[in-house]
């Protein structure tokens, strides 16, 4: 039989593209913007340390602080709106038999993993997370450490409950 | 052959102490090589360095010769190891003890090798692998031969009958079926064959690097008669950097050619592959010989690779990717010099029942081109910069041979790139000077990933990744609906059917 053959039944097979996704907490981008407001303050810091620096030398600047500010300023701008536009292709859901995860704006990545593959399950919580009620759901597979994933953001119960089902699913198999 | 009794603790043998005392030495002069430099350098130079004589620093070498020697002994004298019904037991340690037991069953894979010295006192090496992390594994540094195989096979030995499916080396003495091996011609062919590009520019960065830090050493020494040089930029000169640059380049290639194949002999020295029932045993190496089996239910992918010229002498290589393989373990399970219908018999006997020809042959879209292009393109930009900016408007003349080559490279690497997908085989070719053919079987892949850069979405162009434990490939540039139907085809082989990876 060759793939031809197989794609008449292709179109009964379950689709990947059908599926519904599920959007991460919401409260997960308080966590990106505070971790990224961290970030923005370091870096317009070592702006202010670089002029203070210079200025103590006595050094004549070859073009104004203010213009490097600017274009910090918008980097940083640029940044959060892309990282906030990231944030919304980040989605998630748990079929029968697999655990599909996609993210990314400028490159979106959907990955499948079947839960037969899945080697052991992990829920980690920063901080952070506890503070706002989530978790991070680690999937191992025995593969390159690509074929791993680690689901953000997800309601610390619901992170609980997916970890609970893979596991019943994982000693079922054995 | 005297038959060694694995049920109680023994020793390796006495010339182990050897073995251990020359790894530890070495690795103390790597530690400390740089020291030694400095070191040396300039007790040369002033004859004395506060208050160390060179007969001093003798003295102390010798000292260190002697605890490593001493270290050597201990540590030969506290390693100990047995058999019990089913584990391995070891134990280790001259201050801190372990105590480390594999079960039979968990042991993934065994090698024994040999290296130069090992050669010399007629020892060999014998490392067990696990399924663990990458640290955990065994090596037992100096047994002989017949020892060695011994204690091999009855690793293996309970395994069998526990575990029917991992059978690695059955009966290793009794059915031993050389099935393939190398000619030194071949592996001169290899050699000569091979993609010199790669050595060449490993060495002209290296003999560019070696020369800038020379030229400013020669520029300190007579910096005023270059600047007469310059000025003086007659016709001749100029022929004569131009000739002085060629037959440095001549030299270079030459000197790439030799390096490759001096590489390909040390590696593959007397490259042989042995049949066993279920197993493919690999042999091979001069200075290290290393024997490994490969079990066909552990190969994750295969990777065949060849080229116009390799094609036309008959040249095939085959690299097997296998699971919970070490990094370093892994370029080893690679087989060159094989001849086509070699190869396919191979293929064949690891990967039972795959055809060259199932399936269609597709193609990536046109989409791929593009890609090349902007490589291409980008590359060209460097290039002409780099020119123009150290050379001169004369430079651009390089374009006369770069944009032809760069239009061969965009239409050879799509013309190389397609892909099969038959009922248990997924089949990927790509490749511009080598060609390359990567195999997998569906039921191994760990996960499946769908890749579309923001560029690509109004086109409906996907990138499709699949990864197995060993590797991850790629289906480039593909139609939307295409890889869906692919994408959902995979997940439902391998949820559907309860077949395991390893």
């Amino acid at each position: 039989m060759t793939f031809i053959n197989s794609q008449i039944q292709t179109e009964d097979l379950p689709r990947v593209e059908d599926v519904i996704l599920k959007p991460i907490s919401k409260a997960y981008l308080k966590i990106i913007a505070l971790n990224k407001l961290l970030i923005y303050t370091v870096l317009i810091g070592l702006v202010f340390l670089g002029k203070y620096l210079i200025e103590n030398k006595e050094a004549h600047l070859p073009i104004s602080i203010w213009y490097v500010l600017v274009a910090v300023v918008l980097f940083c701008v640029l940044n959060f709106l892309v990282s906030f536009l990231a944030f919304q292709k980040r989605k998630y859901a748990l079929r029968t038999h697999d655990v599909i995860y996609a993210k990314g704006l400028l490159v979106h990545n959907k990955v499948t993993v079947p839960i037969s593959r899945i080697q052991h399950v992990e829920e980690s919580r920063s901080w952070l997370a506890r503070y706002f009620g989530l978790a991070t759901l680690k999937i191992y597979t025995a593969g390159e450490s690509g074929s791993d994933l680690s689901i953000s953001g997800l309601p610390h119960l619901e992170a609980t409950q997916i970890k609970e089902v893979i596991s019943a699913k994982i000693n079922g198999d054995n | 052959m005297e038959i060694t009794d694995f049920s109680h603790p023994i020793r390796q043998s006495s010339k182990g102490i050897i073995v251990i005392f020359a790894f530890k030495t070495i690795s103390f002069f790597k530690k400390f090589f740089v020291l030694f430099i400095a070191f040396g350098l300039s007790i040369v130079k002033n004859q004395t360095l506060g208050g160390v004589t060179p007969f001093r620093l003798l003295l102390g070498l010798i000292t260190v010769l002697i605890v490593i020697l001493v270290i050597a002994i201990l540590k030969y004298l506290n390693f100990k190891f047995h058999l019990s019904d089913d584990d391995f037991h070891l134990a280790t340690g001259v201050i801190n003890k372990d105590n480390t037991i594999i079960p039979k069953s968990k042991i993934q894979n065994v090698y024994i090798k040999q290296n130069f010295l090992q050669q010399v006192i007629n020892v060999v090496s014998l490392k067990i692998e696990t399924a663990g992390d990458k640290k955990s594994e065994i090596e037992i540094n100096a047994l002989d031969k017949a020892t060695a195989l011994d204690l091999k096979s009855k690793l293996f030995a309970k395994n069998n009958v526990v575990n029917a499916v991992e059978s690695p080396t059955q009966a290793v003495v009794k059915d031993r079926d050389v099935f393939f091996k190398v000619t030194p011609i071949r592996l001169l062919l290899e050699g000569i064959s091979q993609n010199h590009f790669k050595s060449f520019l490993l060495i002209t960065t290296f003999v560019f690097g070696l020369y800038t830090e020379l030229e400013d050493y020669l520029k300190a020494l007579n910096i005023e008669e270059r600047i007469e040089d310059y000025v003086n930029f007659d016709e001749e000169t100029i022929f004569n950097l131009i000739l002085t640059n060629a037959i440095l380049i001549l030299g270079a290639v030459l000197f790439s050619l030799l390096f490759s194949v001096v590489k390909t002999f040390i590696i593959n020295f007397n490259l042989e592959v042995v049949e066993h029932q279920k197993t493919v045993e690999i042999n091979k190496g001069l200075f290290d010989k290393v024997s490994l089996s490969l079990t066909p239910s552990r190969i994750q992918n295969l990777v065949i690779s060849t080229n116009r010229l390799k094609q036309a002498l008959g040249l095939h290589s085959m690299a097997v990717k296998q699971a919970m393989v070490n990094v370093k373990q892994q370029k080893n399970f690679n087989i060159v010099a094989l001849e086509k219908e070699q190869l396919h018999y191979l293929i064949n006997k690891l990967l039972s029942g795959y055809f060259e020809d199932e399936g269609e042959k597709r193609k990536p879209r046109p989409y791929y081109m593009r890609i090349a292009t902007l490589e291409m393109l980008l590359f060209f930009t460097v290039l002409n910069g780099l020119g123009f900016a150290f050379l001169g408007i004369d430079a651009l003349w390089v374009n006369l041979i770069f944009i032809p080559l760069a239009v061969l490279y965009v239409l050879t690497s799509y013309r190389k790139a397609y892909y099969r997908i038959s009922e248990n085989f997924i089949t990927i070719g790509s490749g511009v000077i080598d060609t390359t053919t990567q195999i997998l079987e569906i039921h191994k892949i760990q996960s499946v990933k769908l890749k579309q850069s923001i560029f690509q979405r109004p086109r409906k162009v996907v990138s499709l990744v699949i990864s197995t434990a060993s590797q991850s490939v790629t289906i480039p540039y593909i139609s939307k609906s295409e890889a869906l139907s692919i994408n959902n085809y995979l997940l439902y082989k391998v949820e559907s059917q309860d077949r395991d990876w390893m």
